[in-house]
């Protein structure tokens, strides 16, 4: 117990503190008792800091991941096992789900990066002046609530009297417009393109951060050594925004994934479940249908989904993903 | 300006305004619908001819979205503050306490990060429910803020790791605690930080729909994003009406963005995005 207290005292002092050290030789009397009270009181102190946030965390966080696990081992009539998984496996919709959760990550990431940093650097590089203009507007639609945005967009896509009715109209295509909505091979895609629309905007703002955080010297570097254009941009500024795309993987497919509200407003997961996803089928199964231990598994299918999904991209990245960055629960 | 750059700065003008034109086309859609009368709204263009200001009074007098607002108001508030205290106390004690254990809790936090809400949301329920929780403001804000911390404290504690420690150490010599040393330290030399941490934790609280839409099931209870829902039925025959709820839910977090976005960006540009 000494010797631990010895160790404590001696890494303490290391640490700095030089007042503390000397306050320590002027107690010399009984250095050990007075040093282990500090101590103590010290670790009471960092608990109290941690406290609230450990306490909300376990609350809302770990105590539902286990509870969840928990319920989806036990079947809806109560029995204990991986009936659940079983019944997954053997649904129809349920692979539909899978299907369109993995359309809805890769179709995203693929548009918002391509977007994001096609305009940002636009910005960044070939506007003398208007940047912050620009930036703002562009986030415009991150910061408007997506119940709306389902509401607005599906009178956008509404036959007859929808704006883009109107603009097929207006080119004479009036007789070919496509029920988007209401079609299932078009269902998912007409939706997707309303998470683009929203998240762009966030994506551009992120790559120019990235691209004004790129050294001055290595564009003028560039610039002598003749790179300029398109050159420019392939060898020296898209490399240079690794860790900034790499952030934006991690986070936007945490966001593809847990997309709700543009889903369960515009389609409810249809026509005929062609809309659904795995976020949407967990509502569907847990809360329309009851049926909540199925839903559970469900729910850890999704996790463990963004889990791997994560891991390979941290793995193609070749580990080079820092999600000390701004990544993950801004998805949300 | 040399003739060959002139014109790659004006194609990429010309873009810039017309990506820009396409991002604004929805918003100004729906504020245009919310000022048509029944029958313009199933016109399928973006200006109508002839606007009106109707809806806003009928549905500011009749609607009963106030009690949305309150809701909205309070959760919003609470949540922002919330997350703010708890995260700042915990990246203090993980960035400037060195508190042992602070890796492990960090990883948590990590993994907390890659959990898509869907799957926290079944429990989150029937913890509420046994808690007697459901359709009260902290049913939404304890689990919202609970959501919030792992990315404010990510944010947070690389701040404070870049406040240098001989201010710290300065202020301890003078007999401060550690709570003065946050205080008068470390939060106002983090301030871009927090206010980044508060701009996203409003805009994420003020949007939230899943829990909401499990949790406030009594209308009194209801926040803002519930509200197109809850109306959809009633101005059915009406939208405009409908689209001045929208277009009302829709401009305050615009008109706080454009009041704040000068920090939240300048905030985002100190902290820089690690690779």
């Amino acid at each position: 117990m000494e010797l631990i207290e010895k160790t404590n005292e001696a890494r303490d002092d290391q640490k700095s503190s030089r007042s503390r050290a000397a306050g320590a030789s002027f107690r010399q009397p009984r250095p050990i008792r007075r040093r282990g009270a500090v101590l103590g009181a010290r670790r009471i102190e960092v608990f109290l800091y941690v406290l609230p946030a450990a306490l909300l965390f376990c609350l809302f966080i770990l105590l539902p991941i286990l509870s969840n696990i928990a319920a989806s081992l036990v079947s809806e009539r109560g029995r204990f096992g991986l009936g659940n998984y079983v019944m997954a496996a053997a649904d129809p919709v349920f692979w539909v789900a899978v299907e369109n959760s993995l359309l809805w990550v890769v179709l995203t990431l693929v548009l918002q990066i391509a977007v994001g940093f096609f305009l940002a650097v636009l910005i960044e590089l070939h506007l003398p002046r208007g940047k912050g203009l620009f930036r703002s507007l562009l986030f415009l639609p991150m910061v408007i609530t997506p119940s709306v945005i389902a509401i607005v967009f599906t009178t956008i896509y509404a036959p007859e009297y929808g704006l883009l009715y109107g603009v097929f109209a207006w080119l004479g295509l009036a007789n070919s417009f496509p029920a988007l909505l209401g079609t299932p091979s078009t269902a998912s895609i007409a939706i997707i393109f309303v998470n683009v629309w929203q998240w762009s905007g966030f994506f551009v703002l992120m790559y120019c951060v990235g691209i004004a955080a790129i050294d001055r010297e290595y564009l003028d570097a560039a610039a002598i050594d003749g790179a300029r254009g398109w050159s420019r941009i392939r060898h020296i500024i898209w490399p240079l925004c690794r860790g900034t795309t790499l952030s934006l993987i991690v986070l936007g497919t945490i966001q593809a994934l847990q997309q709700f509200p543009l889903i369960d407003l515009m389609t409810q997961g249809g026509p005929a479940n062609a809309s659904q996803t795995l976020a949407t089928y967990i509502f569907q199964t847990g809360f329309t249908e009851n049926e909540m231990h199925y839903a559970s598994a469900i729910a850890v299918v999704l996790f463990l989904l963004a889990l791997i999904l994560v891991a390979l991209e941290y793995q193609l990245s070749g580990g080079g993903i820092a999600l000390t960055s701004k990544a993950g629960h801004a998805a949300r | 300006m040399p003739r060959a750059e002139r014109w790659p700065r004006r194609a990429a003008l010309l873009a810039l305004i017309l990506a820009t034109a396409v991002s604004l086309t929805p918003t100004i859609y729906m504020i245009d619908m919310s000022l048509r009368d029944s029958a313009a709204t199933f016109s399928p263009v973006l200006i109508a001819p002839n606007p009106i200001f109707s809806n806003y009074v009928t549905v500011l007098a009749t609607s009963g979205l106030e009690r949305f607002f309150l809701n909205s108001a309070v959760v919003a508030g609470g949540t922002v503050l919330l997350t703010i205290v708890a995260a700042t106390m915990l990246s203090f004690a993980i960035a400037r306490l060195k508190m042992r254990g602070g890796g492990l809790i960090l990883l948590m936090i990590l993994g907390a990060l890659l959990l898509p809400l869907a799957s926290l949301l079944i429990p989150i329920t029937v913890l509420l429910k046994n808690l007697g929780l459901t359709n009260t403001w902290i049913g939404l804000i304890g689990p919202e803020t609970a959501i919030g911390i792992p990315f404010a404290t990510v944010i947070l504690k690389e701040a404070m790791e870049g406040v240098p420690d001989e201010l710290e150490e300065a202020a301890t010599i003078d007999g401060a605690s550690s709570f003065t040393v946050l205080r008068r330290i470390i939060v106002p030399l983090i301030r871009p930080a927090l206010i980044v941490v508060a701009i996203w934790q409003f805009l994420y609280s003020w949007s939230e729909f899943f829990l909401a839409l499990v949790i406030m099931t009594e209308n009194g209870q209801k926040t803002l994003p519930l509200a197109p829902l809850y109306y959809q039925g009633p101005y059915m025959s009406d939208p405009g009406k409908l689209f001045a709820i929208l277009t009302l839910i829709a401009i305050v977090p615009m008109i706080v963005y454009a009041l704040v976005q000068r920090w939240f960006v300048s905030g985002l540009m100190a902290g820089g995005v690690k690779g």
